[in-house]
């Protein structure tokens, strides 16, 4: 866990590795005292935030944690169910964990908490099964908690990422293949650093006060559902 | 009652003939009403329940309008159970071509996620994802061999989120996920994979309308239908669509059948 110290508004950026890596990194860079739990092994409780986040409220709160054993491809059928509950229902459960224990937090600063979530929760994905069942349900958690925590003053989201942002590039290459997302119309998949990270910072602000359950794709256009 | 007219149901018969079905939590509710309407069209249907003395009622109401039905005990979050239920339909019947999820711990009364207690956010998981699991990976084997199909019980909560069950919003939400996933993955094996999102009258409902008196005309009026669903007459033949061959063109798609209550796209 890397803690900046920096005075500014407070963000917890949870997850090992990209995406949580570099919006971590770019939220940094644009001025947030970040706090990255970027140790994928901690076993979540309620608790867990009290005990890794400095006191106080948090103005923003990033969840991009799935573990390794979500980001390897394999078909369903031959995984064993030890292996289904460490790459679906345990990042499933440490989301909601998460969430739950960061909502006394979120409501003190009137906070936003944004899950980042690969294309393949929405759009399917073969041989990543696991991780599309623990981040679409972390999607339609973001919904679920912008319905029930906005009297709180807490705005939740769910932005969707391209394939690359979670997964190796041939992983990354061989999704897009299977799913037919050639060509992003903006020319290229965002940078997360210098293109994610922003969109992430928006949502905290007052300018898109008005936008919570919000599901944004920010994937250069490679996808455009309903 | 609603004042909107209502159709009448379409002849199924035979439709199913030959072809075998589990449906899980077919004890009561949702998954009664499929098991049956999976009956009516023809198909052989094991009702899975947790309990027996729920699932045997059901099989023999069955057998006893001329369907075809046996009860089995499983706990879909075991998956030696689910191994079993499948195993004994495939000796019993010789073949597994319709599997239903539907069974799921009930998401009890509206609460905050604050306010949800662990053992509530564990049974939720295992009845929605690790059972999916367990259903998908049992029966995927017997599915692949003659165009079967997997047809996952989902909620609207599913599609637009929850205030009042946001845990039940999410781990419906995940199970969507999966079925996508699993659409594209067994796609070309020729296996279909699809989900029901309904609204209707189920022991649940039941009890929420009667903590709640106002409920039911609420959702009556936020209803295009201006009706509750029907287990039996409403959900199952949606069920009987997707695991015909008049659906053979579909997977990846959840259907939500409520009425119009959602209208998402």
């Amino acid at each position: 866990m890397a803690g900046r110290g920096v005075a500014g508004p407070r963000a917890l950026i949870v997850g090992a590795g990209d995406p949580a890596s570099s919006v971590a990194a770019g939220l940094d860079a644009r001025g947030w005292a970040v706090q990255h739990l970027d140790d994928d092994s901690i076993e979540w409780t309620d608790a867990t935030v009290d005990q890794h986040a400095a006191p106080g409220g948090i103005d923003l709160v990033v969840h991009a944690r799935y573990p390794a054993a979500s980001r390897r491809k394999a078909d369903l059928v031959s995984l064993s169910a030890v292996d289904w509950h460490a790459a679906a229902d345990e990042p499933l459960e440490a989301a909601i964990r998460l969430a739950r224990g960061a909502h006394p937090r979120l409501a003190e600063a009137g906070g936003t908490i944004v899950f980042l979530v690969p294309l393949m929760a929405s759009a399917g994905g073969e041989g990543f099964a696991p991780l599309a069942t623990a981040a679409e349900g972390s999607r339609l958690l973001a919904k679920s908690l912008a319905k029930t925590w906005g009297g709180d003053g807490i705005r939740a989201h769910a932005l969707t990422l391209d394939p690359s942002a979670f997964l190796d590039a041939d992983d990354a290459a061989g999704m897009a293949e299977a799913n037919a997302l050639h060509d992003p119309p903006l020319g290229h998949v965002p940078d997360l650093s210098s293109e994610i990270t922003p969109i992430v910072d928006a949502l905290t602000t007052g300018d898109l006060a008005a936008l919570t359950g919000a599901s944004l794709v920010a994937d250069g256009g490679l996808w455009m559902p309903g | 009652m609603s004042d909107v007219p209502t159709p009448p149901l379409a002849d199924v018969t035979g439709l199913l003939a030959g072809r075998v079905a589990i449906v899980t939590g077919a004890g009561q509710g949702v998954g009664q009403g499929i098991a049956e309407a999976l009956a009516a069209a023809g198909a052989s249907v094991v009702i899975a329940a947790r309990r027996l003395e729920t699932g045997e009622p059901v099989a023999a109401a069955i057998r006893e309008s001329g369907g075809d039905a046996t009860a089995v005990r499983c706990d879909v979050g075991v998956e030696a159970d689910v191994s079993v239920a499948v195993a004994e339909t495939v000796e019993r019947f010789g073949r597994l071509d319709v599997m239903v999820h539907n069974a799921v711990s009930p998401p009890g009364p509206p609460l905050t996620l604050q306010e949800i207690d662990d053992d509530t956010i564990a049974a939720q998981i295992t009845t929605s994802t690790t059972a999916s699991f367990h259903c998908a990976t049992a029966a995927f084997p017997h599915l692949a061999k003659d165009h079967g199909t997997l047809i996952l019980l989902t909620s609207p909560a599913g599609i637009e989120g929850s205030g009042n069950l946001p845990l039940y919003g999410c781990v419906k939400g995940a199970q969507r996920g999966l079925l996508k996933s699993l659409a594209r993955e067994w796609g070309p094996a020729g296996v279909r994979v699809n989900a029901i999102a309904p609204v209707a009258w189920t022991p649940a409902m039941d009890v929420a309308t009667a903590a709640n008196p106002t409920l039911e005309a609420r959702l009556r009026g936020r209803t295009p239908l201006q009706r509750i669903g029907d287990p039996a007459e409403d959900i199952g033949p949606v069920a009987v669509f997707l695991a015909s061959p008049m659906s053979r063109h579909m997977t990846g798609q959840t259907l939500a059948v409520d009425g119009g209550r959602y209208l998402g796209l």
